[in-house]
């Protein structure tokens, strides 16, 4: 009878079930859950590995300069020129016209992408120097160009965020968190990552010498940034007036996003005298920002018209640091010397030079070519005309937001200390409402992650 | 694995494959003497007629046997001595006689059967196999599909899931082929699926919602539609841990077992059936509005093709602010209502297939084949259609772009179950589907229908006939396809050596071959880009492997007279592939539509494996047959988990007690059973298969201008990452009353989440390139009850009247979030004592304190802080149903009302009407309510802009399904040779009833979601209606 056997098999029976539970922690020694993810690349070991770590942040300097690919994470070049004077919203979401209205609103979720990818090229950019340190050490000027890169990163977060801006890194898989620092200091870290590129990149190869001066110009821009222009263009003398260096695109690495989001699908529009307090990027007809007029932008419900830059096609490169810039940063310092007649002839001797002009793509509209300046009299008027020269030459590489904040920096701190209404678009905005008081980018929201980050220290600019 | 491992693990399970095979081996001669047989037959008691497929047990042994269709059976190897044996039948009360069995002879036990339509001996199918319902201490819900089917408008899986169970809630899709989303009690996850998993014929079944590669703005493909309801026999819906359990890792969320058609012995039986219906649109669509304007420069002066216009807070500006302006007047267009320029048709439907069943008592089949075709309600405009066949001078418009939504659908199955030997049954299960689906750009997508109907001008003569940017021309000339060709197959075998141990394997696979295509002709589609204007093309392939193997014994001692003891071990495998090729090119010649033909062209790939091991051991007593308690552990390591983390345990333990059966319960005549239960249980939820690692990824650079290979970080990866691990303590109990004609059930439920796995954002300052990072860091509580009350409230011979009322209500709050920060959307907010996927906004308020019949920003008052709205999901479902019989019950009228309350839904359609595109009465036009106007100027004027009042009561009342069904005289059916026939008119979606001011409460612009996410009525299609009139015939 099944009676009869129901202790000695009952037993048997919990035992096999049992241990049935206890062998799982074996399984993988057994291969039962290996599997093949061929998506991943767990490890870098070799010195090819290296290199494409290093070519894996210049896709990312690529990413969060003049972005990749489609509608978003957008770029910083793009997205503050929003909240300077360069673009204007021409889109449905609201993250877009909240930045072009200056609203200071950390949870704006626009501001987490351009950030993080900020800070990509810090963090992949250490991890390639490694990488390269370890695995494939020369040309040194690879290492170089990842210091170069760093220090770039570090002097565009101080320029466009707040007071109090967090450095964290990843050591193995524990993240490490940074304290926030002043932006101050992240020029002078940009100072130092440029130093070390030049330090580093001493070959007599024309690509040593192409890191050299991107460093030199990272170093000037750090410098002018903290008022110490002497120094500032000491550090770009050496740098070419021809030299640019550029972030590059094609089909299969993506394409060139403000062209995307600007020319194409016009989300965005070039502004033009923004709010009566901006530059006249179009209507200036200036051969610098070539461009093209008409039709509705995407957000068809507000009667703006599309301005699209005429610079940068599907797949152009966007120069981010250049020997024009150079030769601005040794202006500003010679005027800031006082040798106005020098400092005047420097910013002629660019705009008569048209091969210094942005190219123009086809069916695109150019400005004639520029004569020269007359000096407005007052250090006032020069500094309005050197800004204004700045921010025609550098148009949508990243540089004007900066330009407006030191404009209204106070003057101890290396600024110009401009009223704000003077230099940013107020009053009534376009499509309701008041404009905001944001003068530069808030960390965002999501950074509130980080235990040691509460909010920007302050908003100071 | 290396030979070393292999001889390792061999060496090593020896002594277990040595006590198996003791414990299974064959018995002796001497003991085989001590057996007998029993033997009877089953007929129903009222009509005396026999009942096949009847259910036949032997209690406190293995023994289980089903009658054929003479209502026969026979039982052997049944032990000596004293033997209860049990029938039972669908739709009928559960008989047993205890009789005295000799050696070697054959004992003759007939039951007769009375019809019940509610027992406690109903069958279910649990994790361990068939178990009586009153066994089980959890509620599960048995749904017949098969008589559903045939008299309800249920078109697919979804149709069969709405408002079914209590608990369960199913948001449909409005498309044609569309998933909808399932999520049984509550939201338990804050970063994985929500979605419960599907068990088909003892197999996993490849379930994800939002199943295709290509978007199209709205509702896309779930592969749980793949399955054709017409196949299933009943599905039953494990709702929680506490049930779940021994379903392991993945479970946490429910599970939705589905058990196929099967043959029963007699002769074949074929049945047709065909239908054919029709989809309309009855909503009420939004109106555009324009306030038009005359000035003196282009940018003050309306034109039909500008934007110009005057809204009203300008109106009531002082002349002298630059903002005045005067309306000229106010112009409303509806282009949904004008029949030239909507894209609302009618679709169609058509269904046709035959199935047949029969066998003998050694082997049994089941047959099916069908074929449908619907087409969706979604057409190109007769303006467009016009304009396109001048524009390209072309008679007809390509049937693809005039009917953008469709779906060829065919499926074959067959089932054949063989008892091998009195010990061995042997079944195999297999289903090869087809289905080609056509998908229209709708919803959440610029270059979609809803996005430029919805956003229009408030005037036909903008050059667009009413459309904002883009034209139905254009956007239905983008073609988005899938087709898909999938095999579910399993085999089961149920091995029963002894007449106390069992052992049953079942192994399966289920494969999905899906393929996806974008297709754009050279200047065919909405010109947004140049990729659009010159053309594109991308195809996807995707193969899903789903392997399950599952193997459990089971030993049924009697250990003493009223003791039953149920010992169960067993094991799993289970492995999922995904594995994707795709391509894409642009730049395409004209005519051309394929990928090769672009002048750029790219190429992706894409594969990921998981892997989940676990085993189980379950322990039932039975105490006469009236108490039952179980407990159980089930252990499980899978391939996701982190490295310091190596296997997952889920215990549960459950009471379920038929008090009514005790001697010292009341023997009240209107009492006919009563059960309480109880049960406290585990399961868990995995994250995704390389969640755990820390890798880089490789993508294309372009370097100094040259193509190059990079690498750039992509995941930090989490090495000490687990599954969550749900726990859930239910209690309930039902009775049936009223001489078994009332049945009611209440259960409560509380179920914590603990380790929850939250996508925790990393901080951006560290540079990472995964934006979040999985960590097991908080907890989600859902707790609720549950109810059904069903009843045959008129049981007479000539009329009838039964109806059915489930309820739910569900609280859901996040209890921990681990110290992780709230994560905060623009309308949503995921905070600690919050529910998850919340309406959080500032609250405003209004006042027209001049009293001129404006609200303008001063006449309003905007919170400074955001404050919690409410629920995205609904806390209450109701859903009542009542069946009327009629004329001796030839015809059949059945109502479901379909109630869905205590929820918010943001009303994201007006809300950017009202923002950017302008054309909402509240901006526009004066005779407007003031709340219409007070969240237009809270919106877009106010210092700090709120969606507070776009943010509605969604609660609706709905009639969900109506049908009536008239059972054809026998004679018409005779003259169809046939042997009944039937045909039943049916709607979906017929009536509702809300405050809610969008179209509908249902829609829903991510209604495939699987985890949590924006829940907005966001430029949404509503529910259409569905009209259908459906043949069955019986041969």
């Amino acid at each position: 009878m099944a009676r009869s056997h129901w202790p000695r098999s009952l037993r048997a029976l919990s035992v096999i079930g049992l241990a049935a539970l206890l062998p799982l922690h074996g399984c993988n020694s057994l291969g039962l859950l290996d599997v093949t993810n061929p998506d991943i690349i767990p490890t870098v070991n070799s010195a090819s590995g290296a290199i494409a770590l290093k070519n894996g942040v210049v896709l990312r300097l690529a990413q969060v300069t003049a972005g990749i690919g489609g509608n978003g994470p957008d770029n910083l070049f793009i997205y503050g020129g929003l909240l300077a004077d360069e673009y204007r919203s021409g889109d449905t979401f609201v993250q877009r016209n909240d930045m072009d209205q200056r609203r200071w609103d950390p949870t704006n979720t626009f501001l987490a992408g351009p950030f993080r990818d900020l800070n990509r090229v810090r963090a992949a950019g250490a991890t390639a120097i490694t990488a390269l340190r370890q695995y494939s050490p020369a040309p040194s000027s690879n290492i170089g160009l990842m210091f170069a890169f760093i220090g770039f990163a570090d002097n565009l977060a101080g320029e466009y965020y707040c007071n109090g801006i967090p450095l964290s890194s990843v050591v193995g898989t524990t993240i490490v968190y940074g304290d926030p620092v002043p932006y101050d200091s992240l020029f002078g870290l940009a100072i130092a990552n440029a130093d070390s590129a030049v330090a580093i990149a001493t070959g007599t190869d024309s690509v040593s010498a192409r890191v050299r001066q991107l460093a030199w110009v990272v170093k000037g821009r750090a410098l002018l940034n903290r008022g110490q222009f002497a120094a500032a263009a000491a550090a770009v003398a050496l740098v070419s007036t021809s030299f640019h260096y550029d972030v590059s695109f094609s089909s299969n690495a993506g394409q060139n996003e403000i062209w995307n989001l600007n020319t194409s699908i016009k989300r965005y529009t070039v502004a033009d005298t923004e709010a009566n307090v901006g530059l006249p990027f179009v209507s200036a007809n200036d051969p610098r920002v070539p461009r093209a007029t008409g039709g509705p932008v995407f957000d068809s419900a507000f009667p703006i018209t599309s301005n699209r830059e005429g610079i940068w096609g599907q797949f152009s490169s966007v120069a981010i640091a250049s020997g024009i810039e150079a030769r601005l940063i040794e202006a500003e310092a010679t005027l800031q010397a006082g040798d106005a007649a020098t400092w005047l002839t420097d910013l002629n001797v660019l705009r008569t030079n048209p091969s210094l002009y942005a190219p123009i793509q086809s069916g695109y509209t150019r400005g004639p070519t520029l004569g020269n300046l007359t000096d407005p009299g007052s250090f006032d008027g020069r500094v309005n005309v050197m800004f204004y020269e700045r921010a025609f030459w550098l148009f949508s590489t990243g540089h004007r937001l900066g330009d407006m904040r030191r404009l209204v920096r106070p003057t101890a701190q290396g600024g110009y200390a401009r009223p704000v209404n003077t230099v940013y678009p107020n009053g009534i905005f376009i499509k309701g409402g008041l404009y905001g008081d944001a003068l530069m980018m808030p960390v965002p929201f999501d950074e509130e992650n980080n235990p040691k980050f509460a909010h920007c220290t302050d908003r100071n600019p | 694995m290396s030979l070393s491992r292999l001889r390792f693990a061999i060496r090593h399970s020896l002594p277990a494959v040595a006590v198996l095979v003791g414990l299974t081996g064959w018995l002796p001669a001497a003991v085989r003497a001590q057996q007998g047989t029993v033997a009877g037959r089953v007929t129903d008691q009222a009509s005396g007629q026999p009942l096949g497929g009847a259910r036949v047990t032997v209690a406190g042994t293995s023994l289980i046997t089903q009658t054929n269709a003479d209502g026969r059976y026979t039982v052997s190897r049944v032990p000596i001595g004293q033997a209860t044996v049990r029938a039972n039948a669908v739709g009928f009360g559960a008989q047993s006689r205890t009789v005295t069995v000799n050696a070697g002879e054959t004992t003759v036990v007939d039951l007769a059967l009375t019809l019940a339509p509610y027992s406690l001996e109903e069958v279910v199918v649990t994790s361990t196999g068939d178990q009586a319902k009153k066994e089980v201490g959890n509620a599960i819900t048995t749904i017949r599909a098969d008589s559903l089917v045939a008299t309800r408008p249920i078109t697919n899986m979804n149709d069969l899931l709405v408002a079914k169970v209590a608990g369960v809630q199913l948001l449909p899709s409005p498309l044609t082929g569309g998933g909808g989303r399932v999520r049984i009690r509550g939201t338990t996850s804050l970063s994985l699926s929500n979605e419960p998993v599907y068990i088909i014929d003892g197999i996993r079944m490849e379930s994800a919602v939002g199943s295709s590669s290509i978007g199209i703005g709205g509702t896309i493909p779930s592969r749980v539609n793949d399955i054709n309801p017409e196949e299933i026999e009943s599905f039953e819906v494990v709702r929680g841990p506490s049930a779940s359990t021994l379903y392991g890792t993945d479970a946490a969320n429910g599970v939705i077992v589905i058990k196929t058609k099967r043959g029963r012995p007699g002769p074949a039986q074929w049945s047709f059936y065909t239908e054919g219906g029709i989809i309309k649109d009855y909503n009420t669509w939004p109106t555009a509005y324009r306030g038009w304007r005359t000035g003196a420069t282009g940018s003050t002066n309306s034109l039909p093709t500008n934007g110009v216009q005057c809204i009203l807070t300008q109106t009531a500006r002082a002349p002298t602010d630059p903002q005045f302006c005067r309306q000229d007047s106010v112009t409303a267009y509806n282009v949904f209502e004008d029949p030239d320029a909507s894209a609302l048709g009618t679709g169609y439907r058509g269904q046709v297939g035959v199935q047949v069943s029969g066998g003998a008592e050694t082997a049994r089949y089941f047959f099916a084949g069908e074929v449908s075709d619907e087409r969706g309600l979604l057409r190109m405009p007769p303006a467009f259609y016009s304009k396109l066949t001048t524009a390209r001078q072309i008679s007809d418009v390509p049937y693809d772009q005039y009917r953008p939504n469709a779906r060829k659908y065919s499926s074959l199955r067959a089932n054949v179950n063989a008892s091998l030997s009195p010990r061995l049954d042997a079944g195999i299960s297999t289903a090869f589907i087809t289905s080609t689906q056509r998908l229209p750009q709708t919803d959440n997508n610029t270059t979609g229908l809803l996005s430029n109907g919805f956003g229009g001008p408030g005037n036909k003569n903008n050059g667009r006939l009413g459309y904002r940017l883009y034209t139905p021309d254009q956007f239905f000339s983008e073609t988005v396809n899938q087709d898909i060709n999938r095999f579910i197959g399993s085999g089961t075998l149920d091995w029963r050596p002894t007449n106390w141990l069992t052992g049953r394997t079942v192994a399966g696979i289920d494969y999905t071959g899906r393929v996806d295509q974008d297709l754009c002709r050279r200047d065919q589609c909405a010109p947004i880009d140049s990729v659009a204007i010159t053309g594109n093309k991308t195809d996807n392939r995707t193969f899903f492997f789903d392997y399950t193997l599952n193997a459990d014994a089971t030993a049924t001692f009697q250990l003493n007279p009223t003791l039953v003891s149920k010992t169960t071990v067993g094991a799993q495998y289970f492995k999922s592939i995904f594995d994707r090729n795709g391509a894409f090119s642009y730049n395409l010649p004209p005519g051309a539509t394929q990928v090769g033909a672009g002048a750029v062209q790219s190429t992706g790939s894409s594969r990921s494996e998981a892997k989940t091991v676990g085993a189980f051991v379950q322990q039932e007593l039975a105490f006469r047959d009236r108490l039952f308690v179980t407990a159980a552990l089930r252990a499980d390591d899978n391939s996701a988990f982190g490295a310091n983390y190596k296997a997952v345990y889920y215990p549960k333990a459950s009471v379920s007690w038929v008090i009514s059966d005790e001697p010292f319960f009341p023997r009240w005549s209107w009492i006919n059973s009563v059960r309480v239960r109880g049960a406290l249980g585990f399961s868990g939820n995995h994250p995704g298969s390389t969640d755990a690692l820390k890798f880089y990824a490789p993508k294309p650079a372009n370097v100094d201008n040259a193509d190059a290979a990079s690498l750039v970080d992509s995941a930090i990866g989490n090495p000490n990452l687990k599954p969550e691990r749900a726990r859930e303590i239910e209690l309930g109990g039902e009775a049936t009353l009223l001489a078994s004609r009332l049945h009611v059930d209440f259960t409560y439920y509380n179920k914590r989440t603990k380790d929850a796995l939250i996508a925790r954002t990393v901080a951006p300052s560290v540079g990472s390139g995964n934006v979040t990072r999985f960590e097991n860091l908080g907890a989600v509580v859902n707790r609720g009850v549950e109810f059904l009350v069903e009843g045959q409230l008129i049981t007479k011979p000539s009329i009838g009247w039964d109806a059915t009322v489930t309820g739910s209500y569900n609280t859901n709050f996040i209890a921990d979030m681990g110290g992780v920060p709230p994560i905060i959307g623009t309308t949503m907010e995921e905070r600690q004592g919050y529910p998850i996927d919340g309406y959080w906004q500032r609250a405003y308020t209004y006042s027209d304190l001049d009293g001129n019949g404006i609200i303008t920003a001063n006449e309003i008052t905007v919170a400074d802080s955001m404050t919690f709205v409410g629920y995205s999901q609904p806390r209450w479902e109701v859903a009542f149903t009542n069946g009327i019989d009629l004329f001796n019950r030839k015809v059949r009228i059945v109502g479901m009302f379909d109630l869905k309350a205590g929820h918010y839904l943001l009303n994201g359609t007006d809300r950017i009407r009202c923002q950017s595109r302008n054309n909402c009465r509240g901006l526009v036009d004066p005779s407007a309510p003031l709340w219409e106007q007070a969240r237009v100027v809270a919106l877009r004027e106010s210092g700090t802009t709120t969606q507070f009042g776009f943010m509605e009561k969604a609660d609706f009342i709905r009639l969900r399904e109506a049908s009536i069904t008239y059972e054809l005289p026998l004679q018409w059916a005779r003259a169809m040779r046939a042997s009944q026939a039937s045909v039943t008119l049916a709607g979906r979606n017929l009536w509702k009833s809300t405050s809610y001011s969008g179209v509908d409460p249902e829609s829903n612009y991510i209604t495939n979601s699987a985890s949590t996410g924006s829940v907005n009525d966001f430029q949404t299609q509503p529910p259409p209606t569905y009209w259908t009139f459906r043949l069955n015939v019986t041969f």
